[in-house]
């Protein structure tokens, strides 16, 4: 479904990606490892359209040039980023702003909209799935959450929203431990023949509750190694410096 | 072009833009006696009402239009507009919806405003003023078994003299200020309402204003009181065809709210705000003035303001009665090269009185917003309280965000908050949207909603509806 | 107006001016005649009627006087702080005193053909530059820090009555230098108006603290105007502390005109009686990421008004501007009054700019909280008022000045 070939990306004319191959096929969950600056926040905002960076080489998904979509086309055709900061918007009820988004990529896929009422239902559902506080939801989008709120309202957004593709920024950072647990439930419980994950994440923990089918090493700008889940484990031990 | 951006296109006119074609009775052109005359003389109005005109017009003479706000217009040339201009149909008036001219009723459908028997439905009394006269005042039936008159002010005048001659000009005197006497002088229609003692209004009372005729000024009065321990809702509307001339538009306003009343005060203000080279458009001067007059009385101003190529409005309550309160909810929007300078005031004169100012500035394109606003609290109102929020939002560097607060405290036992904040919508919150699926238009609608929250929520449940929408219209196409 | 004529002839002729300067100060002067002194109809006295004050305050105001200069009374003289000195008496240069410093790193210039700096910005000075006697202009060279601080004495004796007099400084830090000013007044003058105006020219990387004292009670009515020119990553910060006058107001127009200068501005009034001053600051973000702050905190009692208007205006080239505006009165008696006005311009998107104003009595709670506590009700109020004021105190940056001013208003921590 995802085919990245010789991906180069520059921001401010510095180039943090420099010609990054991977393949991702329906049903798999693919991990991204690196230390710091590596480009796996990169990664995640080229993949899934933030401007400000100059783009080379060649990204198909779905067989269409994924480079060339809109970042709304991007999440309308499946692709979901899970935000490492989920933004906070003033004034914006969280279950205005879900609905609000669902049904634009139910619109965009000639899907029928739901309303208040099925929508409430879907939320109530999943909501409980993920032992999510229902009253978060009727609070301003992430104003005054703390950060393991934010990261589960990412997930719940999710699983709402049902994507071919989530890429999970950084979404271990700042969670404890029973956090954690609840946000890797709400993944696992996600994970199907036809969706696929691209984790990025700075250490193994979170590995331990996702398991990964493949693991690939960041380290300035190209993958070094790949592996399976197995490589997690020895980067803990061994650290990034061994690969660089 | 592909069908959502033809789509978007079409939005981006102004839906109101349309006119229509009704033959006119008009007042000579110009400014003088002779008109005033014809004025009063086509309403039927009883002599008393001729000379408080009069008395008018002579101040006028005396008179200097005001310079000190933000956005500066060309000349006014107040002897090339119509001051009196109705649909000929009119000149016997119908004596019920059936009679009224179809091409009428077909204008206000357009407009959504639903004046036969459907608007049962709705629920709401509404009053329509078409150019310079009241057309239609419906379900007077229901509300006559209350005693709540609702009427159009020509009508008032004829049938209500005693609380017209009390009332009219108590808040905003003849004297008061340029545009203000010049209604005085040749107002033309308005609505009248009057809640008894004791009465709650059953329904959202509702006038639907509309310039339709060129060169036309429109000049309506609107006398709202609420007698002690009544309460009334008041929505009001406005739209206005697509000329590419300047319309004036200068109404007065007055609410007196006795004992223990209460009147929320609704606008949602969409006249035509010119073209995107700020061609034509409505100048919108309009003086809005509450008189708690009454001990525990409440007055509440809400308004959303999106359409006119310049607004220049400070809704205002006068805080006498011990403990009555006033507040002020306000969104303004001006995008392309539309100018607003809008806020209010709060004079503070009883004892524990309240104000609340909740303002939010959205400007865009080339436009510049302005909050200008004034509390004011007397020696002998102890224990006042005040607290102000003053936000502006910004879409671009072209466009220009000012905040003018005045405020003047002689009494140690009172209490001011003042608090202003100038943001923008960050890219990282339109990524975030976009990334959940949103388009930019959406994605921009639906933060400058969040960001004027606070006020719509004062908004009755219909028109919220329609301001929501309104506020991501007139924002189109200023990001991206 | 005939009094202000004649005396503009005496000082003309008393002075001995280039054909330039006097045609500068003829411009001037009419520039004044022509508007007078401000009243409440022009927007920026709206709170303050000048004319008025000084009509009530001031019989037969003259513009001229001939006063010979005494002996500088230095009870004035702040001791136990080594100090350098510019002493102006009665509005005449008396004492210049650089000891601490190398001479060769600070000039002094006192040319009053030379003084033709300031614009004519309002009527005030307009006369101050049609009328100034004495002048002095103090430039720190490149990278030159003064070892000790600069306090320019304004005082005045106690034969001056009735006179207006004008002061005028111009301060120029070269590259990366430093200064640290305190302005003080030393009143035993009755009903003057004394008219003073500052330039500052701030160059890249240099530092100026502006500490503006008007601490000693008296009846003259003062206006001080400051114009401060901010080059790139240069700092001002200015502290005003303004209790002395009858009538005092301090204007501050600050132009930050290149990117990472920063402008700071805190006060405190502290008035009794009918006392009534005012501050009013505009602070013009002229380039991108420039910062400004200000924090005024007024204490009002018996009958006295304190105004604050503060404006913050944004350039639309000033993207990533930082401004920040906070005012709080505290109002302690019935016959007092307070009014603000504090005013922000944006024209640029990207910005941060906010404002705060709160005016009223002291928190009810609190004082009960004290009390019941064991502290008295005037020890209460005290406390809180000590506290309220501490705050602005806080702000100021050099630790000696820090502590000479809280001695001043009697502050105890």
């Amino acid at each position: 479904m995802l085919q990245i070939k010789d991906l180069k990306a520059k921001i401010d004319n510095k180039e943090i990606l420099k010609g990054l191959n991977l393949e991702i096929k329906p049903g798999e969950v693919h991990a991204i490892m690196g230390p710091n600056g590596s480009g796996k926040s990169t990664l995640s905002n080229v993949l899934s359209g933030k401007k400000g960076y100059t783009v080379s080489g060649d990204v198909t998904y779905f067989n269409e040039n994924l480079l060339e979509l809109e970042i709304e086309e991007r999440a309308h055709k499946g692709i979901f980023l899970a935000f490492q900061y989920p933004l906070e918007i003033p004034g914006v009820n969280t279950n205005i702003f879900l609905k609000t988004s669902l049904n634009a990529v139910k619109k965009a896929n000639g899907e029928k909209e739901l309303d208040a009422i099925e929508f409430l239902k879907l939320v109530k559902k999943k909501a409980s799935e993920l032992k999510f506080d229902e009253n978060i939801l009727s609070r301003q989008l992430n104003v005054g959450f703390s950060g393991g709120e934010k990261k589960k309202n990412e997930i719940l957004q999710m699983s709402i929203l049902n994507p071919k593709l989530s890429i999970l920024d950084e979404t271990d950072s700042g969670l404890d431990i029973d956090a954690l647990k609840i946000v890797s439930d709400g993944v696992n419980a996600s994970r199907s023949k036809e969706s696929s994950f691209l984790i990025i994440t700075h250490y193994q923990r979170l590995l331990e509750y996702i398991k990964p089918d493949f693991v690939h090493v960041l380290i300035n700008g190209q993958i070094v190694k790949s592996g399976g889940s197995e490589l997690a484990l020895e980067l803990e031990n061994k650290g990034y410096e061994s690969l660089s | 072009m592909d069908a959502r951006e033809k789509e978007i296109e079409k939005l981006k006119d102004y839906k109101y833009g349309f006119s229509t074609d009704i033959e006119n009775t008009r007042a000579p052109k110009g400014l003088n006696e002779e008109v005033i005359k014809f004025i009063s003389n086509i309403k039927k109005e009883p002599k008393w009402m001729l000379d408080w005109r009069l008395k008018a017009f002579e101040r006028l003479k005396q008179l200097k239009e005001p310079n000190w706000q933000k956005p500066k217009y060309p000349k006014i040339d107040y002897q090339g507009l119509y001051y009196y201009s109705a649909p000929k149909s009119m000149d016997d008036k119908p004596k019920s919806l059936d009679e009224l001219d179809p091409k009428l009723l077909e204008t206000y459908k357009k407009l959504g405003i639903p004046l036969q028997e459907q608007a049962r439905l709705n629920g709401i009394a509404v009053d329509a003023v078409f150019d310079s006269v009241s057309v239609a005042t419906t379900f007077k039936g229901e509300l006559n078994k209350k005693g709540i008159i609702f009427c159009s002010m020509s009508e008032a005048i004829r049938e209500h003299p005693e609380l017209v001659k009390k009332y009219l000009g108590s808040v905003i005197p003849l004297t008061d200020h340029y545009f203000a006497t010049l209604n005085s002088a040749v107002f033309t229609d308005g609505s009248f309402v009057y809640i008894p003692e004791g009465v709650r209004c059953p329904m959202e009372l509702s006038t639907y204003f509309r310039i339709n005729a060129t060169e036309t000024g429109q000049f309506e009065r609107t006398l709202i009181i609420a007698d002690k321990g009544s309460y009334v809702s008041y929505l009001e509307g406005c739209t206005a065809p697509m000329r590419d001339e300047n319309q004036l538009h200068a109404a007065n306003v007055e609410l007196i709210a006795l004992d223990d009343a209460e009147i929320k005060y609704s606008t949602v203000q969409n006249w035509y705000p010119g073209d995107k080279d700020g061609v034509g458009g409505i100048y919108n001067f309009v003086t809005k003035r509450g008189l708690c007059k009454g001990k525990n009385s409440k007055i509440s101003w809400t308004q959303v303001e999106t359409g006119s190529a310049i607004t220049w409005k400070y809704p205002s309550c006068i805080l006498k009665g011990d403990n009555s309160v006033g507040e002020f909810y306000s969104i303004a929007i001006t995008n392309n090269h539309q100018k607003a300078d809008t806020g209010t005031k709060m004079i503070h004169l009883g004892k524990n009185t309240k104000s609340k100012i909740i303002s939010k500035g959205i400007s865009a394109g080339f436009a510049d917003n302005t909050y200008r606003g004034l509390v004011d609290i007397a020696r002998n109102a102890d224990n006042a309280r005040n607290f102000t929020q003053c936000d502006s939002l910004l879409m671009g560097n072209k466009c220009g965000a000012h905040t003018v607060p005045y405020i003047k405290n002689k009494n140690s036992s009172s209490n001011i908050e003042h608090e202003a904040t100038t943001s923008k919508i960050s890219e990282e919150q339109l990524f975030y949207c976009n990334q959940r699926g949103l388009n930019q238009e959406e994605a921009v609608s639906l933060i400058v909603n969040g960001f004027c929250k606070e006020v719509l929520q004062q908004l009755p449940m219909e028109f919220a509806v329609e301001a929501q929408k309104l506020v991501g219209i007139s924002l189109e196409g200023s990001v991206g | 107006m005939e009094q202000l004529k004649v005396d503009f002839d005496k000082v003309i002729e008393s002075l001995k001016l280039s054909r330039e300067s006097i045609n500068f100060r003829k411009k001037n002067f009419n520039q004044f005649i022509n508007n007078g002194f401000p009243n409440k109809r022009v927007e920026d006295w709206k709170f303050s009627d000048l004319n008025q004050i000084i009509s009530s305050n001031i019989e037969n105001l003259r513009f001229y006087t001939d006063l010979e200069l005494g002996e500088t009374d230095e009870s004035t003289f702040i001791d136990k702080f080594a100090h350098n000195k510019i002493i102006f008496l009665n509005g005449i240069i008396s004492k210049v005193d650089f000891s601490f410093e190398d001479d060769s790193k600070v000039l002094i210039t006192n040319d009053l053909n030379q003084n033709e700096t300031s614009k004519e910005v309002n009527p005030l000075v307009s006369l101050n530059n049609a009328l100034v006697a004495s002048y002095i202009r103090v430039t720190v060279k490149e990278n030159y820090s003064l070892n000790k601080p600069l306090i320019i004495y304004n005082i005045t004796t106690k034969k001056l009555k009735s006179t207006t007099i004008n002061l005028k400084t111009d301060i120029v830090l070269e590259k990366n230098s430093s200064l640290k000013l305190i302005n003080l007044c030393g009143d035993n003058s009755e009903n003057n108006f004394i008219n003073i105006v500052q330039n500052f020219d701030i160059s890249q990387d240099a530092i100026l603290k502006n500490y503006k004292i008007d601490h000693k009670k008296n009846s003259n009515i003062k206006y001080s105007y400051n114009n401060i020119n901010l080059e790139k990553n240069s700092i001002s910060e200015n502290f005003i502390f303004s209790t002395g006058s009858k009538f005092m107001k301090n204007e501050i127009n600050c132009n930050l005109n290149d990117k990472y200068s920063s402008a700071f501005i805190n006060g405190i009034i502290n008035l009794t009686n009918s006392q009534h001053h005012e501050i009013k600051t505009n602070i013009n973000h002229l380039a991108e990421n420039t910062k400004s702050y200000q924090l005024i905190k007024s204490v009002l009692n018996d009958n006295a008004k304190g105004i604050y208007q503060g404006k913050i205006y944004v350039d639309s080239k000033a993207q990533k501007t930082n401004g920040y505006q906070l005012s709080k009165a505290l109002l302690l008696s019935e016959n007092t009054e307070f009014d603000g006005k504090p005013e922000l311009e944006i024209y640029a998107d990207d910005v941060k700019c906010s404002h705060g104003a709160t005016s009223g009595n002291l928190d009810e709670d609190a004082i009960f909280y004290l009390m019941s506590r064991g502290l008295s009700n005037q020890q209460s109020k005290e406390l809180l008022i000590n506290g309220f004021l501490l705050d602005a105190v806080e702000k100021i940056t050099d630790i000696e000045i820090k502590d000479l001013i809280k001695k001043m208003i009697g502050i105890v921590e």
